[in-house]
């Protein structure tokens, strides 16, 4: 600061009396070892580094420029430039030169570098009046960024050392991530450079722009995630009452419950998305996107997930109601005890796989500003005009739904083999000796007959569920009697 | 002898257009065992569903334990939770063991405590020979045992009736004979029972009382010997000769 402040005293004393300028003057001399010169900064300035962006990234490769124009007595036989803490020196040279006037001096001159400080040194000093340029190439300010003005110092033929002063003039600096300077050193290695000058590579697998896509996506990522985790767990029992209410026995829950289903089912969530995003602020209701996006997934949800148990319910073995039933439980002991218990084991690969679909679904929330994994991709592809981005959102997705697949796929095998029992009834016409009396084998025939649809219908699983559920009346027999 | 624990009086039930029961009339007295025979369709399946209300009668009453099932204010579970039953196929609930078949409706129905419903559960199944087999699942179990599971669920709820629906009829022939034993130690030890079957050598040993049905009446009713030995009718003797 204190190049800063002896300026700041001088603009003062010119601006007041020739007396204050005296006194100043005096004062000046007094307080300054060296005699005060008038060598001005002229230009201090870094050339854009950001993609898409005009400002001055840290940690980034830029040419910084510095202008000086010395006074009409002055010639300068050295400038050292000296660049904050943190920065790195140019990695391909400093050009000096020098102008007198609108001519171009050629002067021989030594450039040194030591710590953070380049140094330009002149054979010859610099005839006076001349104006002094020096640009660092391929320098680079600190990560962390901030405001930088100049400093160093210069001196003169007649060998004394000044600092430069900063002419009021400093340098923006964007702080940068730490990926940020992962993508730059990709940026500089040879392979992707290579990589990126195929054109179709560089659009859709920037390596430099993956680096600095996938944290930002991340967050995305994470409240996609928060939507789903916390969406999914309210849309099940909101479904199951939809379910509840669709196959009651009273017309006038049934019309509500089929209604609804109907509704949510019949029209696309994007459109129910805009309908809450856009209608409820119009009557005056104000939500957090988040909160809102939330509901809307659990309304959506809800009616197919009714659905889903719904066939769940109806694919149980009517003989499991009759038990639960004749056993003198009532029709909400049954539900809660015997069959929804059974309906959870069927359901949920189907259930998963709407899950999947919810996660999926969260990227429509996008369109109305929730910062999810689509919301952070368009904006950094808007930026850079590289399709990169989705490329990396596709990645997060994947990340999810393709484990998730697995899952399913493990769990349906399970359903489907994970019943020696129903093999076995089902061998029982083979397994009855054809030389069995009549009587056995006309039992084992009306029996099997049954058992055998039984086994069936149990071992398809839910897969195969419509024709059982088609099949079921029992259900809606059992709704328009008692209870 | 002694008194009637259900009385059935003109029973018809009809699904839409067809007649499944007509004018049945039928009293079990305490202790008995009455075997219902008849060939398929005959309606002996719906009869034994009617007396606990599985299905609703079209016409007629029932009384069990003077109770009039087919009013609309009795209290249906209590009558049920008297009144066991045992399917063809078994109906087990799949996901969990044989203990906690038995020990669900105890739990929920008669509000016993886990200890109890575990005690009784543990009880019958032994006595129906599956001691051993608690902790499996049904899909761990032979049909038989599945059956004899069934039945101590039934019996877990002490039952003052049992109703078989042919409960050896999706056995394997092997198999038919632990139920049958089961039930016939049952039938030795008092217990009301109504036994819809195919198994013409339990009716004639075990039954106080056989009844043939066809076409949804009660064709012909007796002791074994009377039915078995000298049948009065024509269709009885058909179906008997058939069999035989």
């Amino acid at each position: 600061m204190g190049p800063l402040s002896r300026f700041a005293d001088i603009s003062k004393g010119r601006g007041v009396s020739l007396a204050l300028l005296l006194l100043a003057a005096v004062l000046l001399a007094c307080a300054l070892p060296v005699q005060a010169h008038a060598l001005t900064t002229e230009r201090f300035t870094a050339k854009s580094n950001q993609d898409g962006a005009d400002g001055i990234m840290g940690a980034t490769d830029t040419r910084i420029t510095w202008q000086g124009q010395a006074d009409a007595d002055e010639q300068l036989t050295s400038v050292t430039i000296t660049l904050p803490e943190g920065s790195a020196l140019p990695t391909d040279g400093t050009t000096v030169t020098v102008l007198d006037g609108l001519t171009r001096l050629n002067l021989p001159s030594t450039v040194t570098e030591d710590g953070t400080s380049v140094t330009a040194a002149f054979e010859e000093p610099t005839p006076a009046g001349t104006m002094v340029m020096l640009e660092l190439n391929n320098a680079r300010f600190p990560a962390e960024g901030g405001t930088y003005s100049v400093a160093g110092t210069y001196t003169t033929a007649d060998g004394t050392t000044a600092d430069l002063p900063d002419g009021g003039k400093t340098i923006q600096v964007t702080g940068t991530t730490p990926q940020e300077e992962l993508a730059s050193w990709l940026g500089d290695q040879g392979w992707v450079q290579a990589w990126n000058s195929n054109k179709f590579l560089h659009l859709f697998f920037d390596p430099t722009i993956v680096v600095t896509t996938v944290p930002a996506v991340f967050w995305g990522w994470l409240l996609a995630l928060a939507l789903v985790a916390i969406s999914f767990p309210l849309a099940i029992p909101l479904g199951l009452c939809w379910s509840f209410l669709r196959m009651a026995k009273n017309p006038v829950s049934r019309a509500i419950g089929s209604t609804y289903i109907n509704i949510i089912r019949g029209t696309p969530l994007f459109l129910q998305i805009y309908i809450a995003f856009f209608g409820l602020p119009l009557l005056g209701i104000q939500m957090d996107n988040f909160v809102l996006g939330i509901i809307v997934l659990v309304m959506n949800s809800s009616a197919y997930l009714a659905e889903i148990f719904r066939a769940g319910i109806q694919s149980i073995n009517k003989g499991q109601f009759e038990a639960a039933r004749s056993l003198g439980m009532n029709g909400a002991q049954t539900m809660i005890f015997v069959i929804i218990p059974q309906t959870f084991r069927r359901v949920i690969p189907t259930m998963t796989s709407e899950f999947i679909l919810m996660y999926k679904d969260t990227s429509l929330l996008a369109a109305v500003g929730v910062m999810e994994i689509m919301m952070y991709s368009k904006t950094i592809t808007a930026a850079t005009g590289n399709v990169t981005p989705y490329i990396v959102a596709a990645f997060f997705y994947l990340v999810v739904t393709i484990p998730l697949t697995k899952v399913i796929n493990v769990m349906e095998e399970r359903l489907v083999s994970g019943r020696p029992k129903h093999r076995r009834t089902n061998n029982l016409p083979e397994k009855t000796p054809a030389s069995l009396s009549g009587t056995v084998a006309a039992v084992a025939a009306e029996g099997s007959e049954a058992a055998v649809a039984q086994t069936m219908r149990m071992s398809e699983g839910f897969s195969h569920g419509p024709q059982a559920i088609a099949s079921d009346s029992l259900y809606a027999k059992m709704r328009g009697k008692d209870v | 002898m002694s008194e009637p624990v259900i009385r059935i009086q003109n029973l018809e039930k009809t699904f839409g257009d067809n007649t499944v029961l007509r004018d049945i009339n039928l009293e079990v007295n305490r202790g008995e065992v009455v075997v219902v025979l008849g060939p398929s369709g005959s309606g002996k399946s719906t009869m034994l569903r009617c007396i606990n209300r599985l299905e609703t009668p079209t016409a007629g009453h029932i009384w069990f334990e003077d109770v009039d099932v087919c009013d609309k204010h009795t209290n249906l579970n209590e009558v049920r939770s008297r009144l066991g039953m045992v399917f063809q196929n078994f109906n087990l609930f799949p996901n969990l063991t044989a203990k906690k078949n038995v020990m669900l409706a105890q739990r929920k129905v008669l509000k016993r405590s886990a200890e109890e419903a575990e005690r009784v559960a543990i009880a019958r199944l032994e006595e129906v020979g599956l001691g051993e087999r608690v902790d499996y699942k049904p899909s761990e179990l032979s049909g038989g045992q599945q059956q004899r599971v069934a039945i101590a669920r039934a019996l877990a709820m002490d039952p003052h009736v049992m109703l078989f629906d042919e409960a050896t009829s999706a056995l394997d022939p092997e198999l038919v004979r632990d139920v049958l034993g089961v039930m016939r130690g049952l039938a030795e030890g008092g217990m009301t029972m109504i036994v819809v079957t195919h198994e013409m050598g339990f009716a004639r040993d075990v039954a106080d009382r056989v009844i043939f049905m066809d076409g949804g009446l009660i064709v012909e009713e007796g002791t074994p010997e009377q039915v078995f030995d000298n049948p009065q009718h024509q269709r009885t003797k058909d179906f008997l000769g058939h069999i035989a």
